[in-house]
């Protein structure tokens, strides 16, 4: 019963049984995506490669299937067609819910780096086939892999199993290496340290390529406990192991945010000419130091639900001083090439102003909201950082400016001198009220903030700092840090920014599940679609352990996959309910919203219907408050 | 508040000065000692650009340097125009345990020359001393010259005399001989242990033509009002003191 929750779901069985799945990416155009041939040279020998994939894994045992081509692509259609939200000229861009499958991306460049050193034709069958034969010998593949816990050396479970185990929250393992193989980012220190590590990335590099010569595009491998999902994106191919039971469509979403952040740091068109122009140039040098961004990325992703159902988390607050902290951040005429301000608090947006042409991606947002939550600019003793970055969604060649500023309350209107004073920081340091600094930074510590400031963790969210951002397409600082400054007096000058800190220190910027009274309910996660947003409550018992929190948060998006049919299920759903011995939960969706909620095992399930019809109630109540509804637009 | 704060700007002189070098050689350590008086060990990578302000009263006079910290990762290499067009001075920061840096610091100094404002006052620093000193238990600066001059002599009997002079990779005579030859101001300095970064600033601000800043911005500032009470006291760092290895003598 532990293993397998009593789920009254409808999922098909025919996706079920085949451990490896392999899905076309044929409907692409697959002339595009004739085979690297020459990087073959670069992997690992035939004789090692089966050396290593025995290492991979214990559990691959059946023949590759490889199913129809357009059974499991092109989720976003699917979810698209369930609901059709009306949407003219909102603040953020209603993103398609599945954006692994954008296929301009991965086409568009595969062609370049084909070159003319072909192995001949007979030698890739041979590969192909060994590694096919390597795969699928059972036998020989019970080596356990240095890096993998081998605990999880189990029966091959099947597919469809949602696999929950509250304590086996092993960190999931990123790889980010180029079509030749060679690294560009490891989620984990000590992986790229072990031996195994070259040829490990020479194996997936093989993998893939060998897909990619049938003109095939490898999106998972099962393996016991474990799943190995691949993203490509040529010049760079993406993986994630896991082992936490999610559908495939996160990991790969993990991924996809993964390739973003790469181009925000580098942008699409100079990745692109640079591996035109030489096919093994080594990335990492280009991106050292935006590693940072990369590890922050992947902590949010693993717990930010905005994120997961692409949307935005505003800050929750009067809609009377949001209008007001609007209007000061409108700019004035004087001053160009404004993108957007954003203002920041608590790692939420309170608002942004945009130009009226220029609606907003939320993971564009979500991008530029992780990077100036780097250490580096967030615990910055500077006044201001400018830099660079490429808004992915926005404009994927080019770069824009961000201007960061963060400020406190009492502090921001001596933007111009308080830098050169040391009692800055000593100050900080002393409102800080000891706190256990989660691992991950993603925990809630309310009303307090990280006790050290070296050691801060990525994301602080609970800082009552706010971020002024002003993404700029000019070059000319000056101008842009001149209003900046005037924006953030006026916002300490009209009491704006006293306000907001009071209302976060009172705990108004944030609710509990409490605040409904909803006998048993325990959490839910509220996506209006309309305003491409999502408001919940603090984790509250027993959530606010964090493998709790991973347990609920797998079957958020167990729920989210299945309703918006993203792992190729055959059609999407209206409404999903899976009950286990820890929770029931259940997803909704309607025209106006997404919710997804979780309540006490041994509710009945007509109580979880009334509980999601009292919270969606309790949501167009409060909406004002809980949403970003209008904000000027210039 | 605010309006305290602008007055105290009146009579200040504006240097703009920018910080470049390789990644990692100490350029956002050495700023932030001279901001903040402040040391983190394992710092963050700059991204992208940091500004900074400090004030500095030299004699009677109150500077207020807008200091660009630019990252030193090879993809902002094109921004620094953006950081230098302006600058009066420019910090460029090599690391002494890395030979590597030194090159880098020079293709730097190159490039300002042909390309930067060409008055630009500019400072060449070798940080990180504190790697190739004995102790810091010993902040006396003559035992520190010693240390210096000694160079490849028999390594320090010291407590870690086998990791001191020999992570020196770059020569004090070599860097200084270089940086008379181009016409910059030299030090060796550690932003850890604070020696030599005040003396960088203090520098650079006799060398900077005040006057000529003067009259070129004088447009553009308020004319000061009563400047008997010069924010100096309060928020900027007396470079006279620069001797005094206070702690708190040289911040606000």
């Amino acid at each position: 019963m532990s293993k397998t929750p009593r789920t009254p779901r409808s999922r098909t069985p025919s996706r079920v049984g085949t451990p490896i799945r392999i899905t076309g990416g044929t409907s692409g155009s697959p002339s595009r995506l004739i085979p690297p041939v020459p990087r073959l040279h670069s992997a690992p020998s035939v004789s090692s490669l089966r050396v290593h994939s025995a290492g991979y894994n214990s559990t691959i045992q059946t023949p590759i299937s490889t199913s129809p081509p357009n059974s499991s692509i092109h989720g976003d259609s699917s979810s698209s067609s369930a609901v059709n939200v009306n949407q003219t000229e909102g603040i953020l861009i209603q993103e398609p819910e599945v954006e692994v499958e954008a296929t301009s991306g991965e086409d568009g460049t595969a062609g370049a780096h084909i070159e003319n050193t072909a192995l001949d034709d007979v030698a890739r069958r041979q590969l192909r086939d060994h590694l096919r034969r390597t795969l699928t010998d059972t036998d020989a593949s019970v080596a356990e892999s240095g890096v993998r816990p081998s605990r999880h050396r189990a029966k091959s479970i099947e597919g469809d199993e949602v696999h929950i185990h509250a304590d086996s929250y092993p960190p999931r393992q990123y790889f980010v290496l180029t079509d030749a193989g060679k690294p560009v980012f490891v989620s984990r220190q000590e992986v790229e340290e072990s031996e195994a590590f070259t040829s490990m990335m020479g194996l997936m590099q093989a993998l893939i390529s060998v897909f990619l010569d049938d003109g095939d595009k490898i999106r998972c491998i099962n393996a016991g406990k474990n799943r190995i999902s691949f993203l490509l994106r040529p010049p760079l191919y993406y993986a994630c192991v896991s082992a936490w039971g999610e559908p495939e469509s996160v990991t790969r979403f993990h991924l996809e945010y993964l390739h973003l952040q790469i181009i925000s740091v580098v942008s699409a068109e100079q990745l692109r000419r640079m591996f035109e122009r030489r096919g093994n140039f080594d990335l990492r040098r280009l991106l050292s130091g935006a590693e940072r961004f990369m590890h922050s990325l992947l902590a949010r992703l693993e717990f930010d639900l905005a994120m997961s159902t692409s949307s935005l988390s505003c800050l929750r607050i009067d809609p009377n001083l949001r209008k007001a902290v609007a209007d000061v951040l409108v700019p004035t005429s004087k001053i160009k090439d404004v993108l957007y301000m954003i203002l920041l608090a608590q790692g939420r947006v309170i608002t942004l102003v945009r130009p009226k042409k220029h609606s907003i991606h939320p993971s564009d947002i979500h991008i530029l909201v992780n990077t100036i939550h780097a250490p580096s600019i967030v615990n910055s003793s500077a006044s201001a950082s400018w830099l660079p970055i490429c808004l992915p969604k926005f404009n994927s060649s080019a770069f824009v400016n961000a201007y960061v500023t963060f400020m406190r309350h009492g502090q921001a209107s001596v933007d111009d001198t308080a830098p050169m004073s040391p009692t800055v920081s000593a100050s900080v340091q002393g409102e800080s009220e000891e706190t256990v600094v989660a691992q991950d930074g993603s925990v809630e510590t309310e009303g307090s903030e990280p006790s050290s400031t070296s050691e801060r963790p990525p994301t602080p969210h609970h800082a009552p700092e706010f971020g002024l951002v002003c993404v700029s397409g000019q070059a000319d600082f000056e101008a842009v840090r001149s209003w900046c400054t005037s924006v953030t007096e006026k916002l300490e000058r009209e009491g704006l920014l006293k306000a907001m800190t009071d209302a976060m220190h009172k705990g108004k910027t944030t609710y509990t599940v409490s605040d409904l009274s909803i006998p048993g309910l325990r959490h839910f996660v509220y996506k209006s679609r309309p305003h491409v947003q999502v408001t919940m409550p603090e984790y509250d018992e027993p959530y606010n352990d964090n493998n709790e929190k991973r347990r609920l948060i797998t079957l958020y998006q167990i729920l989210h996959d299945n309703i918006h049919a993203k792992s190729g299920q055959e059609s999407t759903l209206k409404l999903q309910y899976i009950r286990t011995e820890h929770e029931s939960v259940m997803g909704w969706i309607t025209q106006p919203f997404e919710l997804y909620l979780a309540l006490s095992p041994l509710i009945p399930k007509s109580a979880a219907i009334n509980a999601a019809n009292a919270i969606a109630r309790w949501v167009s109540k409060e909406e004002k408050r809980l949403f970003l509804r209008d904000a000027p637009v210039f | 508040m605010a309006d305290a704060a602008s007055g105290s700007q009146d009579r200040s002189v504006q240097v703009k000065l920018v910080l470049l070098g390789e990644a990692a050689v100490g350029k956002s350590s050495v700023v932030l000692r001279f901001v903040s008086n402040e040391f983190q060990a394992n710092k963050e990578p700059t991204i992208g650009a940091a500004f900074l302000t400090q004030k500095c009263r030299l004699e009677d006079r109150v500077l207020r340097y807008e200091i660009w910290d630019t990252a030193g990762q090879e993809r902002f290499h094109s921004l620094a125009p953006m950081y230098y067009r302006n600058a009066q001075a420019a910090v460029v920061v090599y690391d002494i345990t890395k030979a590597s840096s030194l090159e880098k610091a020079k293709t730097w100094v190159k490039e300002l020359q042909r390309q930067a404002n060409p008055n630009i006052v500019i400072a060449l620093a070798g940080n990180k001393i504190d790697l190739v000193q004995p102790s810091s238990t010993s902040s006396s600066s003559d035992s520190v010259d010693a240390e210096d001059e000694a160079d490849d002599a028999t390594a320090t009997p010291g407590e870690n005399g086998e990791t001191g002079e020999n992570l020196r990779q770059v020569p004090r005579d070599e860097a200084e001989a270089y940086a008379q030859e181009a016409g910059l101001l030299f030090f060796e300095t550690s932003a850890k242990t604070g020696e030599g970064i005040v003396e960088i600033f203090t520098e650079i601000a006799k060398k900077i033509p005040i006057e000529q800043i003067l009259a070129s911005s004088r447009g553009g500032t308020r004319p000061g009002a009563a400047g008997a009470r010069t924010a100096g006291q309060e928020g900027g760092v007396n470079l006279e003191q620069n001797a005094a290895k206070d702690k708190e003598g040289c911040n606000c």
